[in-house]
C-alpha cells in the first residue's frame, strides 16, 4: 500500500514556543539569511509561527498558527511549473527538485499559503558553521526555490529501516523534525492512507479545519481549532 | 562473510578508492588517527546535556563522520572525525522526555561558532581593548600557576575570587572544591533573571529553598501570576510537555489557564483568560482570591498550614483583603477575582504559580509568599497536579551559592570568569565593569570574547559542551531525582582543554599542592551526586514573622517618567548570553516576529497618541540614561508599561552580536527586593520621547501586526 503522508496540528496545544522552527532549519541546511538580507524579506522558514492578535487591551487573545507547506492535493504550485520541477509525488506530497528549478518563482506566486522561498543568493555559513551541515539535505544555491519536505530524508530512512528489518512501518515512526522537537506534541504526522493512524484520527476530528481550504487545494495538514 | 557485510565491505572500499583518486589533495592526508567506529554516510547517536539554561535537558546527539579543519599540538590540518549534526531531546529523560526547545537546537552553534576562542590567549594591548596573542598551554598554565602561588605566598589566598554562572553537577563541584581548598571564597554564581526570591520563598512556605517542579499534566487548573514557563523560566520543555497533556492529553478533560501580568508574554499569549494588574500587586491578588475562597466557605485559613501563617491577616480570614479592597489595588474587578475564587477552589487539581516580574519587584517576597499559601490552601503543594519538590542531591557545586550586586570582583587580587558575563547584564549603576578593571590579573575560561571576558589578562578556553565530560543534576523539571552525565561526543575541533581539567592540573602544579579528591575531571563527573534521591516529606520550615503587604516601590517619580519599564528574558537570547548564535538571532519573537533586532514593545493606543509608529526609533530614558529602540505597538501591553527583551545590545560578543540593538538592563536602576538583596529588575520607571520616524532598523519576519501588505515589506 503506497504511502499518504500528512499531518495535524493541534493549535490547543501549541504555544508558539517555536521548537520546530529551528528543528526545522539545523534538520534541513536552512540558510541564515543575515540581517541585511532579513531586511529585504529574504529570510528563509521552511516553518514559520504565526500569531493572531484579536481585541484591544485589556481584552487580548493571541492565537499561535504553525504553518508549513500544505502538501496540497491539488496544488497551485505543482502546474505552473514549465520544468516539472515542483511535482507530485507518488506518497503525495508537493516535491521540489532543486536542480529542474530555474527559479520562475512561479509556484511562490501560485502558492496561497506562502511556504515557498526563492534563494537571492547562495547560502553562506562562515566556517566551521558549515560542519554540522546535513549531508542527506542539498543545499540549496542561487536561484532555486525551495520548501518544506516534511522531511522526506526522515520518510526514506523509516521506510529503508523498516525493510531491512522485514516489516510494515509503524505509526508515529517516522518523524519529521518539527513533529520530533514539539516539547507539547502539537505536530502529530503519519499516513494518512491508514484509517487507525493518529494523524487520520487527528484529521477526522471535529476540531479539525483545513488552512484556506475554500481555494480547493485539498491540504493534507488539518488544523485543530484552539477550544476556549 | 554473509551477502551484507560483503556489500557493506565493498561500499567501503569502494569509497575509499573514490576519495584517494580524486579531490582536494589536502584531504589525501589523513594525520591523525580517524575514528574507526564511523561508517561514512552512517550516524550514531550520542548522549549528552543541554548547557544553556539550568534545565539540564538530555541530548541526543547525531553524529556523522565529516572532514573538519582541526587544530593537533598546534598544527592545523584536516582530519576525518565524527561531527555532531543534530542535537535532539532523549527520550529517556524524564525532564524533557524526547523534546527539546529552539534554544537547545540552537546549541549546536556553540561547537561550531567562527568566532569561538580555540586558544589560550594573553592580553596584548590595554585592558579591555580586545587585543591579545595566542600562547601555549605551558606558558598559559606556567602563568596561572605563578599567579596563584604569589597569592598563597604572600598568604592573601583569600583574594582569589570565582565568578561562574548556575551550574549544577561536577564543573561547579570541581570549582568549588578547588576554591575550598585554596583558600578562596566559594564560587558565586552570577545570573540576571535570578530566582532567588522565590527559592527564599518556597524555603519559608515549604522548607525547600529551591524552584518548583510544575505537574501541570494533571492539572485541571492553572494560574500563573507572571512565570513564562511555556518560554523561558525554570524548565521550559517540561512544563510545554505537560502543558499539552493538560489541555489535550486527557481525552474530554481540558484543563484551564489563567495569566496574570501587564505586558503579555509568550505564555500569556496561550491563556484562556488573560488577566492583567498593576505592576507590582500580583500577591494582592492571590490574596483577593484566597479572601473569596474563605469566604466562599469551601476552605478555611488553617488549611493553608504553616504557609498561610506566613501572611499577615490569613488566620482571620484576609479582612483587609476583600475582592472590593483588591480591586482597588489591582485593577481587577471584584466579580472577577470572586469567579476566580470559585474557579480556583472547585477545580482539583489547581495551581498557582509565581515567577517573573512578579518577584522582581520591591515586594517580590511578599508576593511569592502569597501565591505560596494560596497553593497551600487548596492543597496543591506535592500532589499530583500541583507543585513538587524535586529531591536533590547533596554535592552541587554552585547551584546555590548566587552574586548580589556589589560582591562582584570587589577586593579580590585574582578573579576566575566562568562563563558568566555581568558587565553585560547588570545595570550600570552596580559599576561592575569598574570593579572589576580594579582586579589585578582576571583568568576567563569562557568560549568567547564578551564584555567581561574582554577584560581578562588571561583566556583559557574551555571545551564546548560537546567535547567534554558532562553532569547535570536538575532543580526541578521532573517529580523523581535526576542525575545525568555523558562523554565527550566528538574530539575538539580547537585547542581547548576542559576546564575542570585545567583546574585539577594547576592544583597539582601549584608551589603547594591542592590534593584535590579527583586526578582528572572525568573522575568528578563519574561521581554520582550523594543525597537522597527517594521521595521524603517535606521539612518543617523555621517559624517566621507574617509578611505584611507593602505598596511596591518603583525608581523614578510617576509624574517625571511616566511608564513602567519592563525587561524580559528574551525566547531567544535568555539574558543576552546566546545572542552570539546566529539562529537565534534569526529566530523570530514569537510576539513580534522580530529578527536581528532590538524593540520595545508599547500600547497601541499610547503610541496612537504620541504619535510612534511601528519601527519608529523611541528614546528610553530613566534615573539611570537612556537607550534609543524602535518601536512596536502591541495591543497586549498596559498604557502605562513598555517592555523590551533583554539580549541585544552587545557591545562586544562575537560578529552576529556586536552593535546590534540596545541593552535595556543598562538603563535599570539599582532597586532591590530588600529581603533577598536580589534586584527588583521591573522596578524602573522610564520616559519615552519619540526620536525619529521608522529608521530604528526593526526587522520582522512577518510584517505589522494588523496592517496588510505590510509596508516596505515584500515577501
Amino acid at each position: 500500500m503506497t504511502h499518504r503522508w500528512g499531518m495535524a496540528v493541534d493549535l490547543d496545544r501549541c504555544t508558539g514556543c517555536e521548537a520546530c522552527v529551528t528543528a526545522c532549519r539545523t534538520e534541513n541546511n536552512v540558510r541564515i539569511a543575515g540581517p541585511e538580507e532579513s531586511a529585504k524579506g529574504r529570510s528563509i522558514a521552511w516553518i514559520r509561527v504565526e500569531r493572531y492578535y484579536e481585541g484591544d487591551f485589556p481584552d487580548v487573545r493571541v492565537k499561535f498558527r504553525p504553518v508549513m507547506c500544505q502538501q496540497c492535493d491539488a496544488a497551485p504550485c505543482e502546474p505552473v511549473c514549465p520544468t516539472y520541477a515542483s511535482h507530485h509525488s507518488e506518497e503525495g506530497l508537493n516535491a521540489q527538485i532543486y536542480n529542474r528549478c530555474i527559479g520562475t518563482r512561479y509556484c511562490a506566486n501560485a502558492c496561497p499559503y506562502n511556504v515557498r522561498f526563492f534563494n537571492f543568493g547562495n547560502p553562506v555559513w562562515d566556517r566551521p558553521l558549515d560542519l554540522p551541515l546535513n549531508p542527506d539535505v542539498s543545499v540549496r544555491e542561487v536561484g532555486v526555490v525551495e520548501k518544506c519536505t516534511f522531511c522526506t530524508q526522515r520518510i526514506s530512512a523509516g521506510k529503508d529501516q523498516a525493510k531491512a528489518e522485514g516489516r510494515e512501518l509503524r505509526d508515529g515512526e517516522i518523524k519529521p523534525a518539527c513533529v520530533q522537537s514539539c516539547p507539547t506534541s502539537a505536530l502529530v504526522f503519519g499516513d494518512l492512507n491508514d484509517p487507525e493512524s493518529a494523524v487520520s484520527m487527528l484529521s477526522r476530528s471535529s476540531r479539525g479545519t483545513k488552512l484556506m481550504d475554500d481555494l480547493g487545494t485539498q491540504p493534507k495538514v488539518t488544523y485543530l481549532k484552539k477550544e476556549y | 562473510m554473509n551477502r551484507r557485510s560483503f556489500i557493506k565491505f565493498s561500499a567501503l572500499t569502494g569509497t575509499s578508492a573514490t576519495l584517494a583518486s580524486c579531490g582536494n589533495p589536502e584531504y589525501h592526508l589523513i594525520r591523525f588517527i580517524p575514528e574507526d567506529r564511523l561508517v561514512a554516510g552512517i550516524a550514531v547517536w550520542k548522549p549528552s546535556i543541554c548547557p544553556l539554561c539550568s534545565a539540564g535537558c538530555g541530548l541526543t546527539v547525531r553524529v556523522m563522520e565529516g572532514d573538519a579543519e582541526v587544530i593537533r599540538d598546534g598544527k592545523l590540518g584536516v582530519t576525518k572525525m565524527g561531527l555532531a549534526k543534530k542535537l535532539e531531546g532523549d527520550p529517556q529523560n524524564p525532564i524533557n522526555q524526547g523534546k527539546l526547545c529552539t534554544r537547545g537546537q540552537a546549541a549546536m552553534e556553540v561547537t561550531y561558532h567562527p568566532d569561538r576562542l580555540g586558544h589560550p590567549l594573553k592580553r596584548a594591548g590595554s585592558r579591555g581593548d580586545g587585543k591579545f596573542e595566542e600562547i601555549t598551554w605551558d606558558q598559559a598554565m606556567a602563568e596561572l600557576t605563578g599567579k596563584l602561588d604569589a597569592l598563597a605566598a604572600a598568604g592573601n589566598q583569600k583574594s582569589l575570587a570565582i565568578l561562574t554562572r548556575p551550574q549544577r553537577g561536577a564543573r561547579g563541584a570541581v570549582l568549588a572544591e578547588f576554591a575550598n581548598r585554596f583558600g578562596a571564597a566559594a564560587p558565586l554564581a552570577f545570573e540576571f533573571f535570578g530566582n532567588d526570591v522565590i527559592r527564599r520563598a518556597n524555603e519559608m512556605s515549604f522548607g525547600k529553598a529551591q524552584l518548583p517542579t510544575l505537574d501541570l499534566a494533571e492539572s485541571q487548573f492553572v494560574i500563573s501570576f507572571g512565570a513564562d514557563f511555556l518560554g523561558t523560566w525554570n524548565s521550559p520543555v517540561a512544563q510545554n510537555v505537560g502543558y499539552g497533556q493538560m489541555r489535550q492529553g486527557r481525552p474530554g478533560m481540558r484543563g484551564k489557564f489563567v495569566q496574570v501580568e501587564y505586558r503579555m508574554s509568550q505564555s500569556g499569549a496561550n491563556a484562556d483568560e488573560w488577566v492583567p494588574v498593576k505592576p507590582g500587586t500580583e500577591g494582592v491578588l492571590a490574596l483577593g482570591i484566597a479572601n473569596a475562597i474563605m469566604k466562599q466557605g469551601t476552605r478555611k485559613a488553617s488549611d493553608a498550614g504553616h504557609a498561610g501563617t506566613l501572611v499577615d491577616g490569613w488566620m482571620t480570614g484576609l479582612a483587609d483583603h476583600t475582592p472590593q479592597e483588591v480591586e482597588k489595588k489591582t485593577g481587577v474587578t471584584a466579580a472577577r477575582i470572586e469567579r476566580l475564587a470559585k474557579e480556583f477552589s472547585g477545580q482539583k487539581p489547581a495551581v498557582a504559580i509565581i515567577a517573573g516580574a512578579a518577584v522582581a519587584q520591591t515586594n517580590g517576597l511578599f508576593n511569592a509568599l502569597a501565591v505560596n499559601a494560596l497553593n497551600a490552601l487548596v492543597g496543591s503543594v506535592e500532589t499530583a497536579g500541583g507543585i513538587y519538590f524535586t529531591p536533590q542531591p547533596a554535592n552541587l557545586g554552585t547551584g546555590t551559592n548566587f552574586a548580589k550586586n556589589g560582591e562582584i570582583g570587589a577586593g579580590a587580587q585574582v578573579l576566575f570568569v566562568d562563563g558568566a558575563n555581568p558587565v553585560f547584564a547588570s545595570p550600570k549603576a552596580w559599576k561592575v565593569k569598574e570593579a572589576i578593571s580594579a582586579v589585578p590579573y582576571i583568568v576567563s575560561f569562557g568560549n568567547f570574547i564578551d564584555e567581561t571576558s574582554v577584560m581578562a589578562d588571561l583566556i583559557l578556553p574551555d571545551h564546548s559542551f560537546l567535547e567534554s565530560w558532562v553532569q547535570s543534576a536538575p532543580e526541578s523539571g521532573a517529580k523523581t531525582a535526576v542525575s545525568m552525565m555523558a562523554p565527550p561526543v566528538m574530539r575538539p575541533l580547537h585547542d581547548t582543554r576542559a576546564t575542570g581539567d585545567v583546574l585539577l592540573e594547576v592544583s597539582k602544579k601549584l608551589a603547594k599542592p591542592l590534593n584535590m579528591p579527583w586526578q582528572k575531571f572525568e573522575d568528578a563527573v563519574k561521581e554520582q551526586p550523594g543525597g537522597n534521591a527517594g521521595r521524603s516529606p517535606l521539612p518543617k520550615p523555621a517559624p517566621a514573622q507574617a509578611a505584611k503587604y507593602a505598596e511596591p516601590q518603583f525608581d523614578g517619580d510617576a509624574g517625571q517618567y511616566g511608564f513602567h519599564f519592563l525587561p524580559y528574558p528574551s525566547i531567544a537570547f535568555l539574558d543576552g548570553s546566546l545572542a552570539h548564535l546566529p539562529l537565534l538571532q534569526e529566530l523570530p519573537d514569537p510576539m513580534s516576529s522580530a529578527i536581528w533586532s532590538s524593540w520595545v514593545e508599547i500600547n497601541m493606543q499610547t503610541a496612537d497618541k504620541m504619535g510612534i509608529r511601528q519601527g519608529d526609533l523611541v528614546e528610553i530614558t530613566s534615573s539611570q540614561g537612556s537607550i534609543r529602540v524602535p518601536a512596536f505597538p502591541s495591543p497586549g501591553i498596559a498604557p502605562d508599561v513598555i517592555a523590551m527583551p533583554v539580549g541585544q545590545g552587545h557591545e562586544n560578543y562575537t560578529r552576529y552580536a556586536s552593535g546590534r540593538g540596545a541593552n535595556p538592563i543598562e538603563i535599570l536602576a539599582p532597586v532591590k527586593e530588600p529581603e533577598t538583596g536580589s534586584l527588583a529588575w521591573a522596578a524602573t520607571r522610564v520616559k519615552i520621547a519619540k526620536a525619529a520616524d521608522a529608521d530604528g532598523r526593526l526587522v520582522l519576519f512577518a510584517g505589522s501586526l494588523r496592517d496588510y501588505p505590510p509596508e516596505g515589506m515584500h515577501r
